[in-house]
C-alpha cells in the first residue's frame, strides 16, 4: 500500500499507449516498451545535465566551507563563535521566500540571473549553515589533546586543520554530500524563480513543466519522474544509511 | 582593539577569524542582509518590473489583511498544519512503535518508510497527480476494478476535499521521517528501565505509554518544529499538484500566492509582505526551539 505511488510510477513508465488504454494503472505492462523513457529523457536530458552540474558543484563547495566553519567553530574558539554559530542556525529553518525578491536584484546585478553559476552560488551559501552545523557537531567530538599536541608540536592553526583534521573528516564528508546532493538536487523553489525557461533550468522545473501539457501522456510523465528520481534512488540504496544520519542531525542536535 | 576582559584582540584571532570569514560575508549578505532588503521592499509601492524605494510604510500589510485572496490562503495554510503536523506525528510515533516491536527486517521496513521523504516534492506530487486523478488515476480504477466503483471520488477536484487529499500525500511523505527521529529516542532509552518497568508489570502497549512515550518530549519537539516549518512553507508540492486549485483558491497557501503575486504579477511589495510575515511566524517557532537547545547542550 505504502510503495503503491512508486509501483504505478514504475509501471506506467514501462506502457505503451495501447497498455496505457487498456491496463489499470497497478498493472504490470502487457508488452513492456521503454519508449515513454527514452521521449522523456529526450525533454529532460538538458535540465538533468543542468540539476547534475549545479548540484556536484554547490555540494562539494558547501561541504568544504561547512568543513572549515565547522573545524574554527569547534576547536579554535574565538570571541563570538557561538554567535556566529547562532546565525548560521537561524539560517538553516530560513523560509527562502523571505531572501527571494532581493535574492533575484542580487543575482541579475552580478548578471548571474538564469545561469549555473548563479544557481551554484545560491545553493553554496544556503547549503553553508547546515554544512557548518554537520560538521560542527562531528568535530565536537575529536578529543582537544590532540590539536594541543600538534600545537606544542608548533604546528598552526591551518597545519593543524590539514593534517589532523582533514583526515579524521571522511565519515562527515560522506554524511554532509548525501544530504547536500540530495536537497540541491530536489530544489524547486529556487530553480523555478533563478532559472525557469532559461537554459540553465534544473530538472525539477522541467519536470513540473511536463505536468499539463497535452501532448505529453501518464507515461512519459510518470517516465520523466523515474529519471527525475534516478540518482536519488542510486543514493538512497548505496548510501542509504549516511543520508538517514544526516537526517538525524539535521533534526535532533538543531 | 581591546576586549573589556583586557585580552588583546591579537594576530592570531585575527588568522582565526578568517577561516569562517568567507561563510560569513557569504551567510551574512544572503540571509540577514537579504531579510532587511526584503523588509525595505514590503514597506514601498513597489509594483510592476522596475523596483521602487518610495517608502509608503506598513499599507502593504494592511491591504494583505482586507485581501480575500491572503485570507483564504492563510486559513489553508493554518487549516494544512492543524492536519499535517499532529497526522505526521501519531503516524510516526506508530510506525516507530511498531518497528520496535517487530525486530526482524526492521532496516528494511525503516528504508521503505523513509523512502518518499528522499525524493523531490516535485517527483511525489507528480505521483499523487496520478494516484488522484479522477478518470484514469491510479486510485479511482483501482475502486473501479475491485467493484467499488461507487466510492469514487474527485479528489483533488473536488473543492471540498482538496485540502484533505494534500494533506495525506504528504503526511505519505514525512511520515517514515517521523518515524526515523522516534525511533532514535526510542533506542536511546537505557534497557535497564524498560527492565524496571517490565518487572514492576508493564506489557506491550502499557509499557509504551508508561515508560517510553513520555520519554519521547526531546525528538518530538525536533520533529514538530521541522514540520512546522515545512507546513508553513509548502510550495512546491501544491504548486504541482493542484496550483492552488480547483475552483480557484481551495488548496491555495501563503508561499503560492507570494509567488504568484510577486514573479507572474510583478506586485514585488505585496509579495514581500507575505515573505516577511513568513518569516516572522518561523521566527516564532524556531527561536524557542533553538533557545531550548543551546540550554539542553550546555547542561
Amino acid at each position: 500500500m505504502f510503495l503503491l505511488p512508486l509501483w504505478t510510477d514504475i509501471t506506467t513508465s514501462f506502457k505503451s499507449l495501447n497498455d496505457l488504454i487498456n491496463t489499470v494503472p497497478v498493472q504490470p505492462p502487457l508488452s513492456p516498451t521503454i519508449e515513454p523513457l527514452i521521449a522523456a529523457f529526450n525533454i529532460m536530458k538538458r535540465p538533468l545535465l543542468n540539476s547534475l552540474t549545479f548540484t556536484v558543484a554547490a555540494t562539494i563547495l558547501s561541504c568544504l566551507l561547512g568543513s572549515i566553519n565547522g573545524y574554527a567553530l569547534t576547536k579554535i574558539k574565538f570571541r563570538g563563535s557561538n554567535t556566529i554559530f547562532l546565525l548560521f542556525s537561524i539560517g538553516i529553518f530560513l523560509p527562502y521566500q523571505a531572501v527571494l525578491v532581493p535574492l533575484v536584484l542580487t543575482l541579475s546585478r552580478l548578471g548571474l540571473f538564469n545561469s549555473l553559476v548563479g544557481l551554484i552560488l545560491t545553493h553554496t551559501i544556503y547549503g553553508i549553515t547546515i554544512t557548518t552545523l554537520l560538521f560542527r557537531n562531528f568535530y565536537g567530538l575529536i578529543p582537544d589533546s590532540l590539536i594541543m599536541a600538534a600545537k606544542t608540536d608548533g604546528a598552526g592553526t591551518w597545519t593543524i586543520y590539514r593534517r589532523i583534521i582533514l583526515p579524521l573528516s571522511l565519515l562527515p564528508f560522506v554524511v554532509a554530500a548525501v544530504f547536500q546532493f540530495t536537497s540541491i538536487w530536489n530544489d524547486f523553489l529556487f530553480g523555478v524563480t533563478l532559472a525557469r525557461g532559461s537554459e540553465a533550468m534544473p530538472a525539477s522545473v522541467a519536470l513540473a513543466n511536463l505536468k499539463g501539457t497535452t501532448e505529453f501522456n501518464w507515461n512519459v510523465q510518470m517516465a520523466g519522474a523515474l529519471w527525475y528520481a534516478l540518482p536519488i534512488l542510486i543514493i538512497y540504496l548505496l548510501l542509504g544509511k549516511y543520508l538517514i544520519r544526516g537526517y538525524m542531525a539535521g533534526a535532533i542536535k538543531g | 582593539m581591546r576586549f573589556p576582559s583586557g585580552k588583546v584582540f591579537t594576530k592570531d584571532t585575527l588568522v582565526n577569524l578568517l577561516f569562517v570569514l568567507p561563510s560569513l560575508v557569504l551567510v551574512g549578505y544572503f540571509v540577514y542582509v537579504l531579510i532587511g532588503w526584503n523588509v525595505v521592499v514590503s514597506l514601498t509601492d513597489w509594483k510592476g518590473l522596475a523596483p521602487s524605494y518610495n517608502i509608503v510604510g506598513f499599507g502593504q500589510y494592511v491591504t494583505l489583511f482586507q485581501d480575500p485572496e491572503f485570507l483564504t490562503s492563510l486559513t489553508n495554510n493554518i487549516i494544512l498544519i492543524l492536519l499535517f503536523v499532529p497526522s505526521s506525528l501519531a503516524l510516526g510515533l506508530f510506525l516507530a512503535i511498531l518497528l520496535d516491536s517487530k525486530v526482524r527486517g526492521e532496516g528494511v521496513f525503516r528504508n521503505i518508510y523513509l523512502l518518499p521523504f528522499s525524493l523531490s516534492y516535485v517527483i511525489t506530487a507528480t505521483l499523487w497527480l496520478w494516484m488522484y486523478n479522477p478518470k484514469e488515476g491510479v486510485i479511482n480504477t483501482l475502486l473501479r476494478a475491485i467493484g467499488l466503483g461507487s466510492l469514487q471520488l474527485g479528489w483533488t477536484t473536488d473543492p471540498n476535499i482538496a485540502l484533505v487529499c494534500v494533506v495525506l500525500a504528504i503526511v505519505w511523505q514525512f511520515s517514515g521521517y517521523t518515524m526515523l527521529i522516534f525511533s532514535a529516542g526510542i533506542k536511546s532509552i537505557p534497557e535497564s528501565q524498560i527492565m524496571a518497568a517490565e518487572v514492576d508489570g508493564a506489557k506491550g502497549l502499557d509499557l509504551y505509554r508508561r515508560v517510553v512515550i513520555p520519554q519521547l518530549k526531546t525528538p518530538a519537539l525536533s520533529a514538530f518544529v521541522v514540520l512546522m516549518i515545512f507546513a508553513l512553507k509548502v510550495f512546491d508540492f501544491i504548486y504541482v499538484l493542484t496550483g492552488g486549485g480547483p475552483a480557484g483558491y481551495a488548496t491555495y497557501v501563503v508561499p503560492l500566492l507570494m509567488f504568484r503575486n510577486t514573479f507572474r504579477m510583478d506586485q514585488y511589495a505585496n509579495g514581500a509582505a507575505m515573505a516577511t510575515l513568513l518569516f516572522l511566524l518561523a521566527l516564532v517557532i524556531v527561536i524557542p526551539y533553538l533557545y531550548l537547545s543551546s540550554r539542553r547542550e550546555k547542561d
